[in-house]
């Protein structure tokens, strides 16, 4: 099968600061898990490349970290452009990050490029139940204010990642209308740096 | 906000951003602070509430000019050179994986009440009706030498030194009316005024080459453009600086600089907190009192529900307006986008219009350019001052940037984007290609 018939999806994580992005980005394409204090300010993080089948079709997820630009509330517009999903993720032993996500779905909401961008929301550090503050109910609540999906999980007991990250791609696929934006408008380019070093002639004009 | 950095950054237009961007993937702890609630400083891309919150206090937009969110209106009008340095700058740092771009449709030139396309082909050339039959022909004689011209061989020089001979006297030697020297001089070289003429021509023969370069690079126009707006670029370096551990804050005041006994800037003090440095880098406005005013521009901002008429409704081109055709010193500049860009609602254009200010009624100076546009729907006039820095910051360590002038591109930014870095790390700047994807992950790790 040739490369260009790969669909790319990009995908997008925001929500607070240390509610657990960076872990469940690595725990869904790395299957590692980092403690906290290893991994507490986001570096060096830009996008991740995963590959997924979903219906005998393979597709290429980027999925964008936030760089820590989240902590102070500075993520740029450009983040949020041609994303085809979004994950908006709280700690369920944290209210805060949980009352945020309001804050979230409304930054969303106007930087998006596309009405349909399917937006998902996930409860975070279940394994931390005994500390747990928002109740599941509650989330499915906002979820259903909200109009997005939802899921628990665990990024350090791997609970329920894998399970959203699918569900995500798979409403993405059923919402036509991604598709039709993700197409390239007509004659945009990508300037990329394979060549670009090249001496190019002058070819001046003969007026 | 109370912690020490290598670098404190004041102002996230696009020269501010490149540094963050470039210091932090050098290692340096940098925080980045601008006062505005959005990126950007004057090289910011509005929506239409922050647009009206700028220009019209306190009004909000009209319901006919569409939804806010599809408005990314530039303050500054520039385009990119598609073989210039800020190309270097974006794939060097690979922030061009953030953006995507346009070329810009057409670039025009006025002459004599009308308004002509600068030749992008040797076809458009021939049929061009710029220029007299005989004058096409000296023309291209005189691209002949421009494009053969190497600095090793003397053979191609023809007689000529570039270093003293001045750009008039390379001019007639071609033989080349006067006409085809505005062209060449301005709707090619892209000078604002006509003391390029008693120059040495070096510089307008490599302006030159540079335009035709870039004209050869995609076709249209030697102009390429970001999708949803020029605020995107000061953004991409943001997110580098970001990945690199850059700390950034918006909508946060900025007091005072804070000095040392030896009058060395030592911090930057925001309400009661202060970050401790050893260096600041800030746009003029940071520094008012570091910064003279060596002229202003005025431009207008204007919505349009039409292409500019005679460009071949065109979704976005480039005009000169030549001194010289209008009785100036200095050239009139529109730079036109449109919903192709992702700037605006369906159906509309913005254009801005500008130029150097030379009197005491700035607005009036762009009546020229502003006749050309047709029936406008909405206007928005500024005049900003054009700012240098009085001292090159060595003895304070506060480095303060240029305005942004009223060229129609970003060599200039590039220029002053290397000098500063020279005067902060006593280095000349010598852009490395950033590694790939899963190279920065493995060196990050490390």
């Amino acid at each position: 099968m040739s490369q260009q018939e790969t669909p790319t999806l990009k995908l997008l994580l925001i929500g607070n600061s240390s509610v657990g992005k960076s872990s469940l980005l690595l725990r869904f394409t790395d299957d590692t898990f980092l403690p906290q204090d290893e991994v507490s300010a986001t570096i060096g993080v830009d996008f991740k490349v995963s590959m997924m089948e979903v219906n005998g079709q393979k597709y290429k997820l980027t999925i964008w970290d936030t760089a820590g630009q989240e902590r102070f509330r500075t993520l740029t517009s450009s983040y949020y452009r041609g994303a085809q999903g979004v994950i908006l993720v709280y700690d369920v032993s944290n209210r805060d990050t949980f009352d945020a996500l309001q804050n979230w779905y409304t930054e969303l909401k106007t930087y998006s490029s596309s009405q349909d961008v399917v937006k998902m929301i996930v409860g975070n550090k279940v394994d931390k139940e005994s500390s747990r503050v928002v109740t599941y109910k509650e989330g499915a609540a906002m979820a259903q204010k909200l109009q997005t999906l939802f899921v628990e999980c665990s990024a350090k007991t791997k609970v329920g990642v894998q399970e959203a990250f699918e569900e995500l791609v798979q409403k993405i696929i059923e919402t036509p209308s991604l598709w039709k934006k993700q197409q390239t408008p007509a004659s945009t380019i990508r300037v990329s740096s394979n060549g670009n070093d090249d001496e190019q002639e002058a070819s001046l004009c003969a007026c | 906000m109370d912690e020490e950095y290598d670098c404190i950054v004041l102002g996230t237009g696009l020269t501010e951003c490149i540094l963050s961007g470039l210091l932090s993937v050098e290692g340096k702890k940098v925080l980045h602070i601008d006062r505005n609630d959005y990126y950007g400083a004057e090289c910011a891309s509005l929506n239409l509430e922050q647009l009206w919150g700028k220009f019209r206090n306190g009004q909000s937009p009209p319901e006919s000019i569409g939804r806010n969110r599809d408005y990314n209106v530039d303050l500054v009008p520039k385009f990119m050179m598609a073989n210039g340095e800020i190309i270097r700058f974006l794939t060097h740092t690979d922030v061009t994986r953030y953006l995507e771009f346009k070329q810009i449709a057409g670039s025009y030139v006025y002459a004599s009440g009308k308004i002509y396309k600068v030749p992008s082909t040797e076809m458009e050339a021939v049929t061009s009706s710029l220029f007299g039959l005989f004058e096409k022909r000296r023309a291209k004689k005189f691209f002949e030498f421009v494009q053969n011209y190497r600095e090793e061989d003397p053979a191609t020089h023809q007689g000529l030194n570039l270093d003293r001979d001045t750009s008039a006297t390379v001019f007639s030697k071609f033989g080349l009316a006067p006409a085809s020297q505005e062209f060449l001089g301005h709707a090619m070289a892209l000078h604002l005024d006509d003391d390029y003429l008693n120059q040495p021509a070096r510089e307008t023969i490599e302006k030159i080459r540079l335009y035709a370069s870039s004209m050869a690079r995609y076709g249209l126009s030697p102009y390429l453009y970001p999708l949803y707006g020029l605020g995107e670029m000061p953004q991409g370096f943001a997110r580098l600086s970001a990945i690199y551990g850059g700390t950034y804050m918006l909508d946060k005041k900025v007091d005072e600089l804070v000095y040392d006994a030896e009058g060395k800037v030592c911090g930057v003090k925001s309400g009661d907190e202060v970050a401790k440095t050893k260096l600041v880098i800030c746009d003029p406005s940071y520094a008012q009192d570091k910064v003279r005013k060596v002229g202003s521009v005025v431009r207008a901002i204007c919505l349009l529900n039409h292409a500019i008429p005679n460009t071949s409704d065109a979704d976005s081109v480039q005009i000169v307006i030549p001194q010289g055709q209008i009785g100036r010193k200095h050239d009139v500049y529109i730079a036109c986008v449109s919903s192709a860009h992702n700037v605006c609602a369906k159906d509309k254009w913005l254009a801005i219009v500008s130029t150097i200010v030379e009197s005491d009624k700035p607005e009036q100076e762009l009546e020229s350019g502003l006749k050309l546009l047709g029936t406008v729907q909405e206007m928005f006039i500024s005049v900003s001052p054009l700012e240098v820095p009085t001292a090159d910051g060595t003895a304070d360590q506060v480095f303060v940037s240029r305005s942004y002038d009223a060229t129609s591109h970003f060599e200039t930014v590039c220029e002053d984007v290397h000098d500063l870095y020279k005067r902060i790390t006593g280095q000349p700047l010598v852009l490395k290609q950033r590694s790939t994807q899963a190279q920065e992950q493995a060196d990050m790790a490390a």
